[in-house]
This record gives C-alpha cells, structure tokens and sequence, in this order.
C-alpha cells in the first residue's frame, strides 16, 4: 500500500468539502476519483499534494505521514520531512503550469537540480529517456508555448516523474484533449502504472474512467463510495 | 552670437551631463532592486509590514519630488532625535531613490500579482523552496509583464533629473538656464532640449532591446 487517507475532512469556513473519508492505493493501481463539480474532487486532491491543508485525520504516503491525527488535531510533517514526502507524490494540473519561459529541458530538471537529487549528467539522461517515452523527442529546446496541448500535458507528466514519485495526481486530464489524445493519455497512464506507480485521476469523464480505472470512489455530499472495476 | 552661446554653453552642458546622467544611473541601478524588495513587503501577509510599507508609498507618491528634495535637504535636519544634515548629493540621491522605488514597487507589485497561482502551485508540488521559486519561476516572468510600465518610468526619471536645480545643483537645464540669462537667448534651451531627445532615444532603443529579449517566449 503506498497511499493510505484515513478520516480525512476538509471545511472551507462552515462549507464541509468532505467528511470522514478513508481510502487507500496500492503499487500501480489506477483508482479514479468522480463526482460532480463542486463535490469535492479536486479539494481532495489539493490535500493529497498538500496545496491544501485538511482539518482532521491523516494521509500516510509510502510510509511517511504527510499529516495525521494527533490528540484530535492535525499534525503535519516537519518541514525536511515534508519536502521529502512531496517528492514521493506528483501533480499533474489540469492547465499543467508548465513554467513559460523555461524550455522543455529546463521545465524537467529544474526541481531535480534543485533538489539535488542527482548528479546533472544523470538528472539530463533521465529527463532524455523520459521524453523518449513520452514522445517528445527533439523538443528540449522548445518553449510550453510552441507545443500542442496533449505534448504540454505529456512534458506536465514528465516533469512530475523526474522526481520518480510513488503516486501521480492527475486533476481532469481529458478536460482539453480531442479523442485521439485522449487515448494516448490513457496509454501513458497505464504505462506508468505497469512501472509502479499509483495513479490517483480525478475526472468527471465517466467513459475514461470507466476505461482506465482498477477502482473507482464517486464523491458524493462529502461522504465516498468505492467499487472496485 | 550662436557661436558665443555655444562656447559657454558646451563646457557647462558637459558638466552638468555628469549631474543629469549621475543622478540618473545611480538611481536606477539603486532603486529597481529595492522596490522588489518592497513589493514583497507591501504583499507581505504581515499587517504591520504591509501598512508601513503602504503609507511609505503613499507619500512618495502624494507629495512632489521638488518637495521631497527640499525637506531631506532643508527639513530633515530639523527632525528631532533621527534628523542628519545630508549633503546636496546625498539629499539628491536619497530623495531619488526613495520616490523612484515607491513607483517601481508598485509596478512590480502589479507586475507579481499578474503570475498566474498556477507557477506557485506547480514550484510547491516540485519541491521548490519559496525564495527559489520567487527568484527563477516568478521574477523573470514578472520583468517581462512589467517592462513597458518600468520604461516609462525610466524615461520620466531622465526629465526629474532637472529637478535638481532646487538644491542648487548643476544639470543640462541649469546650464542653458545660466547661459540663456547671460547672452538674453532663448537657443540655449532649444539645444539642452534636443540633448534631452537624443537621451531618450537612446534609452528608447536600449529599453525596446531587452522587451525583444523577453519576446522568446509568450
């Protein structure tokens, strides 16, 4: 199990976005968060990634908590801890936000070099093999701006990968793609899976879901419902 | 007669080239580092900072620059417990500086608001720390969106620079000022007029320079 939310709630003032929710991911396992818009679906994903902070219960990520419960409060990670557990879980935007005015190429290795994960050769040659797979041969030297909208959501999932996270978040990945992107997304999605990671998609595009998904847990007035494909 | 004006006029308009173009740099070079500096602190989540920072702003852009120059260099003296007789040159600058960054914070303010959440959001996910992401994610985006407004700025500090005259200082216009009250000719000031042109169309091309510099992406 790499992913394990137990009890989670999120309150936005006297709005309650969720409630008591507890859920849990394996290794490679494609699980598919739907329900309406404003249900919750991508609130939750904020908290997964910790651009959210949650009011109660705790998210265990590859065995690291990110925040638990703690005397019936929320602890979360010290901050060292915490730069480590955001490696193990990526973010891929609805919008991407690739940065702009950074190539392809320096799009992938800012974080890494950043972060220090590697040495710069090996942090180049990793971000080379994946855009191979990915695709994007031959576009380092472009710009986000130059590129169609599936190639910016596929340099958007290399980006999240060259930090080698455990679990990928992906917010509404088939909003923007025509069909035939749309199924090359799915076949990156289930090739990801195969190397091992868990991927978590919220969508509202039941017929992707349905396609893609090993589990699937509907939003519903705050409370979920899993079943398993 | 042209010819006299001129003899007196060239030597004084070099000199107070110096005191025109001076003023004019150090300005520059001092005041667009501090006003990002005080951007962040008038966006600060702080109340006391940003409140402070904001009145500070409020009273450089509220008051002219003429007066700001004569209080620092005429006032500030006075001021108990804090006041310091500054020197002309000092004044010069100090006053300067503190007008011009209140106007570029703005800018750069508006300049860091402009970024789309997403740059931050994406450089959190990444593992960035807050100053890494400022620096090389926010900031270079920022200077594109705001170089227009910064070179308007920078071509309306060339023609402040005249102001100087209040503290007894020596500019271009002082001078054509000088040599029009000696020979009774207005030319002085036609010339000293061109000269602040030709400034500005060098300024013109080097701003327009770095705005295509900024145009490799979109």
């Amino acid at each position: 199990m790499v992913l394990l939310v137990e009890n989670l709630s999120k309150s936005f003032g006297n709005n309650e976005v969720f409630h008591d929710i507890s859920f849990s991911v394996n290794i490679g396992e494609i699980v598919c968060i739907r329900g309406k818009s404003g249900e919750g679906k991508t609130t939750l994903l904020r908290c997964l990634t910790s651009l959210e902070t949650a009011d109660k219960g705790s998210i265990k990520i590859n065995n690291m908590y990110l925040c638990k419960e703690d005397n019936n409060n929320i602890k979360y990670a010290q901050k060292n801890e915490l730069q480590a557990i955001r490696q193990e879980i990526g973010l891929v935007f609805q919008n991407f936000n690739l940065f702009p005015h950074m190539n392809i190429m320096e799009n992938l290795m800012e974080a890494p070099l950043f972060l220090k994960n590697d040495a710069r050769e090996n942090i180049k040659s990793r971000a080379e093999e994946l855009l191979k797979s990915l695709e994007l041969e031959g576009k380092e030297d472009s710009y986000p701006f130059q590129l169609s909208g599936g190639q910016q959501q596929r340099v958007a999932i290399a980006r999240a990968c060259m930090l080698n996270p455990s679990v990928l978040c992906f917010d509404e990945p088939t909003s923007a793609l025509d069909d035939q992107t749309r199924g090359q997304i799915s076949k990156i999605i289930k090739y990801l899976s195969s190397e091992g990671i868990a991927i978590i998609i919220v969508t509202h595009d039941n017929a992707f879901a349905d396609e893609i998904a090993h589990r699937i847990i509907t939003m519903k007035d705050g409370k979920i419902t899993i079943e398993e494909q | 007669m042209e010819t006299k004006v001129l003899r007196m006029l060239v030597p004084m308009a070099l000199e107070g080239l110096k005191v025109t173009l001076g003023v004019f740099a150090i300005t520059l070079i001092v005041s667009l580092p501090l006003a990002i500096v005080v951007a962040k602190l008038r966006m600060s989540n702080n109340k006391i900072t940003s409140k402070i920072t904001g009145t500070y702003i409020y009273i450089m852009r509220g008051t002219p620059l003429l007066l700001q120059l004569m209080f620092i260099f005429f006032g500030f003296y006075r001021v108990p417990y804090i006041g310091y007789p500054f020197s002309r040159e000092q004044a010069i600058i100090i006053a300067f500086v503190l007008n011009y960054t209140a106007y570029f914070a703005e800018i750069f303010r508006g300049g860091i608001n402009s970024i789309d959440v997403g740059q931050h959001e994406a450089s959190l996910v990444l593992g960035l720390s807050k100053i890494h992401t400022f620096m090389k994610i926010i900031l270079p985006q920022v200077i594109k969106n705001v170089m227009p407004s910064i070179g308007n700025e920078v071509i309306t500090l060339v023609k402040d620079t005249s102001l100087v005259y209040i503290l007894g200082s020596s500019d271009i216009l002082k001078a054509a000022r000088s040599v029009s009250n000696v020979y009774a000719a207005f030319s002085p000031y036609i010339y000293i007029g061109i000269v602040y042109l030709v400034i500005v169309a060098v300024l013109t091309k080097i701003l327009d320079k770095i705005e295509s510099k900024y145009n490799y992406y979109r």
